[in-house]
């Protein structure tokens, strides 16, 4: 790893972390805050009031829509909260290889004493930063605001979003930069990687709907995404670490692979 | 010791050709010019050599070491100038001086010399700075670490003529002290007044390697004659080296002299009534296009060209 690549890539997409993050912290405080207004029987009429079909598309699935944890999967960390962490990191993974090769800034800083490997490393350490600080901006505000708002969640709780959200934002993310170490401009990685997910997002929503798709939800990161259920129940399926887990792992090493055997330039 | 060789270098983008069995030394302590016109493969050797293309086939190798994608150490020893620019619009000149330094163990010894000489200002933005002085900061950035062998890629593309001359003083002072330098460029009188030889490639092939002398044999001059009284176009154009005779009236004439027969001119034209003379440098264009033509006319370029077929 290189310390100055590190500190530069920090430091340069130190803006959008900051307004991803005041994003996320401003959500997370706002559905925190509507709770008590929203949340029991009032919120079960408002559910169901409105079509399965609907529900299904925010990503309401394995559990009670009325519970806090129904809540939270419906009005944040269902559908939007993906859409902006996912935003988040494909922005990030394309500018850490294609942008800047298509922008001509890595022909730059590879003449100097740096290899590409070391850049590589550096690159996915800084994500794995940037995901921190992402988790951190996603969950702490509902532990810090949460009690005054009657939401009571255990620290193992806390420990499992923060940590099952993080790998699968490292799942997202290190599809974007495998993405990014194959071309030479930040265009396609991001459509292909974007494309991606929103197929994601389809197969779940037709997993849901018809049995018949079911076979899509071996290999659908964001089937496995269930929030709503660690939050209500503390738990996380085992098959769910191991898919993200893998995922995570062959694309970023695989990132830097190709990325260290490409022409870049 | 080569500073820089390659043994047959290739590299095609697909099925398009950026350089083929491109074989060149470059020895330590020279100032080795590399010419050609747009896309003849000038950028593509310097970045097979600087290891950001994967050469196709064939090897380059830099102080004896054959260049790898992933090796750092041999660029410790490198200094590097872009033909076009490409830094970081958002930071200042001061960002990336740290950032090289940052790779390089620190501050360039030369860089204090070089903000000075170059009268650059480091705290202003990259995107707020004119070509010119994106360019000053290029070279500082290149050269400021005192590097073993500088690969300068159009080095004064956008610089006044102030600028230019304070880096030819540089790369002369870099010299002095046996540094290697590698200068791709379109510009003859760069190339005449730092080169000692010179490398010409044409649609990727190194076409010629000359001393710079020689390649001044091969120059053009356009000459404008203005004869006192009426005079007959043969006077010009039986003269060896001479061609092109056109007379604008029956006393003006242009004229276009090769390399060394403009002192036979001048001699001739003194054994009558001169009124006015006007002598100019051709452009590289026209020195490459003679170049070329005789290139194109030689059974070497014949053959090349039925093999295209």
């Amino acid at each position: 790893m290189s310390w100055t690549l590190l500190r530069a890539t920090i430091h340069q997409r130190r803006t959008s972390l900051f307004w991803f993050s005041f994003g996320l912290v401003l959500y997370a405080w706002l559905m925190t805050w509507f709770w008590p207004q929203m949340g029991g029987d009032k919120y079960a009429e408002l559910i169901e009031s409105y079509p399965p079909e609907l529900l299904q598309l925010f990503g309401g699935t394995e559990v009670p829509m009325a519970s806090l944890g129904g809540y939270f999967q419906m009005e944040y960390l269902g559908l939007m909260w993906m859409l902006i962490v996912a935003s988040a990191l494909i922005i990030y993974a394309i500018k850490a290889f294609a942008g800047e090769i298509g922008a001509g800034t890595m022909e730059f800083t590879l003449a100097q004493p740096v290899s590409r490997v070391r850049l590589a490393v550096t690159r996915v350490i800084a994500m794995v930063g940037y995901v921190v600080v992402l988790a951190i901006a996603s969950f702490v505000p509902i532990m810090i605001f949460g009690p005054r708002y009657d939401i009571e969640l255990s620290a193992k709780t806390y420990l499992l979003l923060m940590s099952f959200g993080g790998l699968f934002m490292l799942a997202i993310g290190g599809i974007a930069m495998l993405l990014s170490s194959m071309f030479r401009d930040g265009g396609k990685p991001g459509s292909i990687a974007a494309g991606i997910l929103v197929l994601f997002w389809i197969a779940d929503l037709v997993a849901n709907a018809s049995e018949a798709a079911e076979f899509f939800e071996p290999v659908n990161l964001v089937s496995y995404w269930q929030p709503g259920k660690i939050i209500n129940d503390g738990t996380v399926a085992a098959e769910a670490w191991w898919i993200y887990a893998a995922v995570a792992l062959v694309t970023l090493v695989g990132s830097v692979v190709v990325f260290s055997r490409r022409d870049v330039a | 010791m080569d500073v820089i060789s390659t043994r047959s270098l290739t590299k095609f983008y697909g099925k398009t050709r950026g350089v083929e069995d491109l074989s060149m030394r470059v020895p330590e302590g020279a100032v080795y010019g590399y010419l050609g016109p747009n896309g003849s493969g000038k950028t593509t050797t310097i970045r097979c050599l600087l290891g950001m293309l994967k050469p196709t086939s064939g090897e380059a190798m830099l102080f004896g070491q054959p260049v790898a994608l992933d090796g750092s150490a041999v660029r410790a020893r490198i200094g590097y100038v872009a033909g076009e620019v490409r830094l970081y619009d958002r930071e200042t000149g001061g960002w990336h001086l740290d950032y090289v330094a940052g790779f390089r163990g620190g501050h360039g010894r030369l860089e204090k010399d070089l903000l000075e000489r170059f009268e650059f200002d480091p705290s202003k933005r990259v995107r707020e700075l004119s070509k010119g002085n994106k360019q000053k900061l290029a070279l500082i950035l290149g050269m400021a670490h005192d590097p073993d062998l500088l690969i300068l890629d159009e080095p004064t593309s956008g610089l006044d003529p102030l600028n230019q001359e304070a880096v030819y003083s540089v790369i002369d002072e870099r010299v002095a002290e046996g540094r290697t330098v590698f200068l791709s460029s379109h510009v003859l009188s760069e190339v005449e007044r730092v080169c000692e030889r010179v490398g010409i490639i044409r649609l990727g092939h190194l076409v010629a390697e000359e001393s710079v002398k020689e390649l001044l044999g091969k120059r053009l001059r356009q000459v404008q004659v203005t004869f006192a009284q009426p005079t007959a176009p043969s006077f010009l154009a039986g003269l060896p080296g001479v061609d092109n005779v056109l007379a604008v009236s029956e006393t003006v004439f242009t004229a276009r002299a090769r390399g060394d027969a403009v002192d036979a001119l001048l001699k001739h034209l003194a054994t009558t009534r001169v009124a006015d003379l006007s002598i100019q440098q051709a452009s590289l264009e026209d020195v490459f296009l003679e170049f070329y033509r005789e290139r194109d006319a030689s059974p070497d370029a014949e053959a090349e060209r039925e093999e295209s077929r």
